[in-house]
């Protein structure tokens, strides 16, 4: 079997020629904290490794009329830091800061937290809330766009094909009205996978001051983060009081238990889903702090 | 308490801190010698079986593999890795190089010696190997059930005994007070992983360089399997990262030693972190069960203990292990009656064995739990009940017959409330709310040393170089606790030099005295006081040959400051170099001496400890928010280094109390490989450890000091554990405390097991 | 594969596979050895360097990644012999034991306070989190860091003492040193030379050091 080689490209169009060459055998190498993990393990080893930190705009962050991209190379650390990120789309630099250590932060990346599909990943939640599009580019040079809910199939499954890379995520950048927060729980305060995470967007309207707009995403039951629309819907139009807050924490605790039903760790997320619900809740700090009866 | 000292007392950093903080130390997993190969190991993935075919072709047809070896074509004779020295009891000769009867998941089954690592795993990973499975007893209970496999010969139950200690008194009227603790299977996680260079001579002997415990032991290991003898084996221990009893007995070396000699080339094995979790050694898991009688206000009258340890795949040491358990709760409390069964258990899981502590913290979890319980019973404060009980100076060991020493675990228990403002805390409800705190007291017991058990002496020569600065030779193993520097120190107080006037170097047969390693907490109390006694001579021999120089009697002169001095005219004074450079023109002894210095007791080291936690009853996480460890370490040699090493024993009780755990799967697989899944406590989760010493200086160790570095971990998890029962006015006793578990317990459900969690 | 590094201020090319690891070509090609292999999978921080003033795990970088970077190891922390801060206090507050994790957690620390220079325990504890230490329990860590931001505790130990200058502290009295030496030269019949020569007189003959004491300066005495 012939050695793994290496392509380090450093434009798009270079990007472009050495997708061209992939195989099913072929690996996109971004932050590298999932993959050189596998790669050193025994197994087959890839015919090619696509390096894409070198690829110039690849972590680009802009706002357009309206719209953020968020390029696929940015880290964790610069999704954590940067500016844009954190006035239009809060919940996702929330995430990014959870993630990890600061070693894994600064060197992993968006694309490779959605391109690894795993069913825990903080970036995928946030993104799921912000109604994001995947974008990626494939050996023929061709863009395609697509909802994140499409690109991530089940756990460790993506509609990726082996020739293409997630270049941006592009969503609908969140206004002043709106607010954005990001849970977590973990197996302990930092450097966990999460056991539970959930995003949370939310707009008041202007006038009557009750919820105009809902988006709630859950990861890390099931297959992938996923959203909840029924219990969007029944939030829709309420004002924001301890009695939407029940109603928020009760519908992510159905929620879990539909994910996951039989599955042994249901109990205890059915459990923690009601706090982290609550925790979610008062970070918006938009109602008086809201409490739940504990056992 | 003498406050005279100069250098006991005093804080150092380890010996060798500059070559730590530099990156330029050379620990066993950097070290390499010209012409080396690499190995990788092949382990089992099925529990239980017979291997029935390998085909190494595959892996030996890649370019740079050297050979594979399996129990086709390597020595099958057994051999213990838990042997200290020759005609040691308790060795089971149950191991061999390679398993042909595979026992457990990570069981070795061959090794690929190759030129580079990477061509190693990849030869490792072509090796073809098949088997007939037989049945697997994942648990003790199916290993002792009728229809179990037996795993050796003769049977799954390895090891039994029972020790029937006092006389029970009447129990009219009597407290009685039952629990069951389970403590898990847990990973040393030393820093460094395991490694071993060896290689073979051609005048027929071997130097072998290894990160371990003891290297006499391993020389006894390695020549006794390779039927060489002792004087061509030469074990040199390296700088080690961590080992915390994962490396004290002899896993690798063996097989390490024989792909040097079958190769004819010098050949490293490095194994990674999987590897070491699984295929080197765990803290064995253990269930003890516990019945006691007690009077309405709390004075015990009997006191009796089920054990059993799951030992794995091989014996090792759990049976030495389950003995010692037995001996923790009489070193704690008095009781007119103690008795206590105990067994060791094969199972087809990771090996049990040697780790920190040595049976203390998994007999303190059960004692301490049960102490608790007892005190609720009786609505009696824990600190009171234990007050009670607790054993004073000079109490005999109602188990081993041996005296206590000065213990001073009661006054570590009432200084520590104090400090720790135990009655108002303990006092304040935890409440309803979403977070509740709590806290927990519990105290732990160990020993100094191995005599009354064991043989136990310690040899050491120390010579003054001719510029009068001095050489130790003894056989140290400092596995990161400051051994060597404890060591100088302890000859500096006495010769009255800086302790950076001494060198001493670590253990290598070829050269260092026998000895034992750095285990059974002997270091400071058996191997420190030799070095005291050593250098007395070496002063003696000094002060001899300044009083003959300077024509005065011996007993005018006094050693201090790096010279000799006359009592009441200090400034007349000769400094060891001219003493020195003096003396090599005369016809005169040298000043040097050698010690055998035998251990004359194994009085108990004490530490109490408290633990504040609050639990966060939506998410079942505890957070450890304050704690304070007492202890009885008779004097500090070396302060700063008895509160880093209290502080460092603490981060791993709090994680055997909450995190830890290594459990098998229905198909014996660990459910764990690495520290993303087996998380022990980092930075953000660690509370600051407040450490109080009490130091009263009794017994025979140098200047009065007690061993730390075991003890300092004994009582933790029991007093997290403590701690989180007092936050929920709940009663768990099955480590560890997952979240899984505080939920269930909260809501009144079943409490799983942990191989689910 | 030819790779172009620059660590510690130094160029280097070297014959990398393509799959390597920047952990295995600092070790095992350049033969910085200061950074450590503890787990493999990015979670042990043993093997964290600082890339473009970024901690990072070498071991799941790719070396390739690393090209036209520069990369800081522990072996470039110490300038011209003299330990940096960071390092000295490490010391001085016995934040080291097997000191396994202590570069690691150099690193870390000096890229936190490259970006930070007054860190928070909170701040320091998020930024440590991903280097696990099984000796220290972190306390005496954290302590080591904050001093070196200049927040100073109580500093316990001491810098080893410099060699050379300790063997000479103790100094014999002239006095005292004659009777000595008188004995040994009535035993020996002869006089001595350079171990008896008196402080104020007599050469000293060249390639030794005075062995007598007083009013020489401490620095001739070592030898």
């Amino acid at each position: 079997m012939p050695p793994t080689r290496v392509l380090t490209p450093s434009t798009r169009d270079e990007l472009v020629e050495a997708l061209a060459q992939a195989t099913p055998r072929t690996r996109l190498v971004a932050g590298g904290t999932d993959l050189v993990r596998e790669l050193h393990r025994p197994g087959e080893a890839p015919d090619l490794l696509i390096d894409l930190t070198g690829v110039s705009g690849l972590a680009t962050i802009r706002l357009d009329d309206g719209s953020l991209h968020i390029g696929a190379l940015s880290t964790f650390t610069g999704l954590q830091e940067d500016p844009l990120v954190r006035r239009h789309a809060l919940c996702l630099s929330l995430a990014a800061a959870q993630v990890g250590s600061v070693q894994i932060r600064n060197a992993g990346t968006l694309g490779g937290n959605v391109a690894n599909a795993s069913p825990c990943a903080d970036g995928a939640t946030a993104l799921m809330a912000l109604d994001a599009d995947v974008v990626t580019v494939d050996g023929a040079g061709e863009e395609r766009r697509r909802p994140l809910r499409e690109v991530l199939l089940g756990p460790g499954r993506t509609a990726l094909r082996h020739d293409e890379a997630i270049i941006e995520y592009p969503l609908p950048a969140l206004s002043a009205d709106h607010r954005s927060v990001f849970a977590k729980v973990g197996s302990r305060t930092a450097v966990s996978v999460a056991r539970l995470n959930a995003a949370l967007v939310v707009r008041l309207d202007a006038t009557t001051g009750v919820l105009a707009e809902v988006r709630v995403a859950l990861g890390a039951v099931g297959g992938t983060a996923f959203r909840v629309p029924e219990l969007e819907r029944e939030l829709e139009g309420r004002a924001v009081d301890q009695g939407s807050a029940q109603l928020f924490a009760d519908g992510c605790m159905a929620a879990v238990q539909a994910s996951i039903p039989g599955r042994y760790s249901l109990p205890y997320k059915q459990h923690a889903a009601v706090g982290l619900a609550y925790d979610a809740w008062n970070m918006l700090a938009l109602g008086p702090v809201c409490e739940p009866a504990w056992a | 308490m003498t406050d005279d000292l100069r250098y006991v007392g005093g804080s150092y950093p380890v010996h060798d801190v500059t070559e730590k903080v530099t990156g330029e130390l050379v620990y066993g997993s950097d070290f390499s010698v010209p012409g080396m190969l690499h190995a990788k190991l092949v382990l089992s993935p099925i529990p239980h079986g017979y291997v029935t075919h390998i085909d190494a072709s595959r892996a030996e047809a890649l370019p740079g593999v050297v050979k594979v070896f399996s129990h086709e074509n390597a020595p099958m004779d057994g051999f213990s890795r838990a042997r200290i020295h020759p005609g040691q009891d308790m060795s089971f000769y149950d191991e061999t190089l390679f398993s042909r009867h595979v026992r457990f998941v990570g069981d070795r089954v061959a090794a690929v010696v190759a030129t580079s690592r990477e061509t190693a795993a990849a030869a490792a990973a072509l090796v073809e190997v098949e088997y007939e499975e037989l049945p697997a007893m994942l648990t003790v209970d199916a290993a002792l059930a009728p229809d179990a496999v037996p795993i050796h010969e003769d049977g799954n139950l390895l090891f039994e005994h029972e020790i029937d200690k006092g006389r029970r008194p009447d129990l009219e009227g009597a407290v009685l007070v039952s629990s069951a603790t389970s403590t898990p299977r847990i990973h040393h996680a030393a820093l460094e992983p395991h490694v071993c260079i060896a290689q073979g001579h051609s005048t027929g002997g071997m130097t072998v360089w290894t990160t371990s415990q003891g290297v006499y032991a391993a020389r006894t290991v390695i020549a006794e399997l390779l039927r060489l003898d002792y004087h061509r084996v030469r074990v040199i221990k390296l700088p080690m990262g961590g080992s915390f009893g994962g490396k004290t007995e002899y896993i690798i070396e063996p097989v390490c030693a024989f792909l040097a000699l079958a190769t004819r080339r010098p050949v490293k094995l490095l194994l990674d972190r999987e590897e070491c979790m699984i295929a080197t050694m765990v803290r064995p898991a253990t269930s003890t069960s516990i019945r006691t009688a007690c009077t309405p206000d709390g004075e015990l009258l009997d006191f009796e203990a089920v054990s059993t340890l799951d030992s794995g795949g091989f014996a090792a040491s759990t049976p030495d292990y389950s003995i010692h358990m037995c001996k923790k709760v009489t070193k704690l409390y008095r009781v007119p009656h103690y008795r206590h069964a105990g067994r060791a258990v094969y199972t087809n899981t990771p090996v049990g064995g040697a780790a920190r502590g040595w049976g203390a913290p998994e007999m303190a979890a059960a004692t301490e739990i049960h102490m608790d319980r007892m005190a609720a019973r009786l609505r009696l404060d824990p600190v009171e009940l234990r007050l009670k009980n607790m054993v004073e100076p000079h109490d005999i060991d109602l188990v081993t017959d041996l005296p206590l020493g000065d213990a001073r675990v009661s006054e570590c228990l009432r200084r520590g409330a104090l400090a720790f403002d135990w009655a108002a805390r303990r006092a304040r409800p935890a409440g309803r709310g979403r977070l509740r705190r709590g806290v927990g007291v519990a105290a732990g017991a160990h020993k100094n040393g191995m005599y009354g058990a064991f043989p136990e002496a310690s040899r050491m020569s120390l010579k003054m170089n001719e510029d009068g600065t001095f050489q130790l030779n003894a056989s140290l193993h400092d596995v990161g606790c400051g051994v060597v520097t404890t060591m100088k120190v302890i000859v500096a107080e006495v010769l009255g030099v800086s302790p950076d006037l001494i060198a001493a170097g670590e253990a290598d047969t070829a050269t260092t005295p026998f000895d034992y390693g750095t285990y059974g907490s002997r270091v400071t109390y058996v191997v420190g006081e030799c070095a005291r006694r050593v250098a007395e001579k070496v002063k003696g021999r000094l002060l001899a040959a300044a009083a003959d120089l300077l024509r005065e009697p011996a007993e005018h002169l006094v050693a201090a400051d790096g010279a000799v001095r006359v009592r009441g005219a200090t400034e007349r004074a000769i400094a060891y170099r001219d003493i020195a450079r003096l003396s090599e023109m005369r016809h005169v002894p040298s000043i040097a001496a050698s010690m055998t210095y035998y251990a004359v007791s194994n009085p108990a080291s004490y530490s109490v400890q408290f633990a504040e936690v609050e639990v966060d009853c939506a998410t079942g996480l505890v957070a450890v928010t304050d704690f304070l460890a007492v202890a009885d370490v008779g004097r500090a040699i070396n302060r700063g280094m008895v509160e880093a090493q209290y502080q460092g024993a603490v981060q791993m009780g709090i994680g055997y109390a909450l995190y830890e755990h290594l459990d098998v799967d229905e198909h014996g697989r660990a459910g764990v490989d690495g520290f993303k899944n087996y998380h022990i406590v980092n930075a953000p989760d660690m509370p600051d450890v407040k450490v109080l010493l009490v130091e009263h200086e009794g017994d025979d160790g140098p200047f009065g000091a007690k061993s730390v570095g075991e003890v300092a971990t004994v009582p933790t998890a029991a007093a997290v554990v403590n701690a989180v029962n007092h936050a929920l006015a709940t009663e768990l006793s099955d480590l560890p405390l997952t979240p899984e578990r505080i939920i269930a317990a909260l809501r009144g459900e079943e409490v799983p097991p942990c191989s689910s969690c | 594969m030819q790779l172009v590094l620059t660590v510690n201020g130094t160029t280097y090319e070297v014959e990398a596979r393509p799959t390597a690891r920047l952990l295995d070509v600092l070790r095992d090609q350049l033969g910085l050895t200061g950074t450590k292999e503890g787990c493999a999978e990015g979670e042990c921080g043993a093997c964290t360097v600082i890339v473009d003033g970024r901690a990072v795990n070498s071991c799941v970088m790719l070396a390739v990644q690393a090209r036209g970077k520069e990369i800081l190891t522990v072996e470039g922390l110490a300038r011209d012999g003299e330990l940096d801060v960071l390092q000295r206090k490490f010391v001085e507050y016995g934040a080291v034991q097997c000191g396994f994790c202590t570069p690691g957690m150099l690193m870390s620390a000096k890229a936190l306070l490259m970006r930070d220079p007054t860190p928070s325990e909170q701040d320091i504890r998020i930024a440590l989190a991903g280097n696990l230490c099984r000796c220290t329990g972190y306390t005496a860590i954290v302590a080591a860091v904050k001093a070196a931001s200049g927040q100073e505790s109580t500093p316990q130990m001491a810098l080893p003492g410099v060699p050379g200058e300790l063997a000479a502290a103790a100094v014999t009295d002239p006095a005292t040193l004659a009777v000595a030496c008188e004995t040994v030269e009535s035993e020996a019949g002869r006089p001595l030379g350079a171990p008896c020569t008196p402080v104020d007189g007599g050469p000293t003959p060249a390639g030794e050091g005075s062995t007598t004491s007083g009013a020489r300066s401490v620095s001739e005495g070592g030898e």
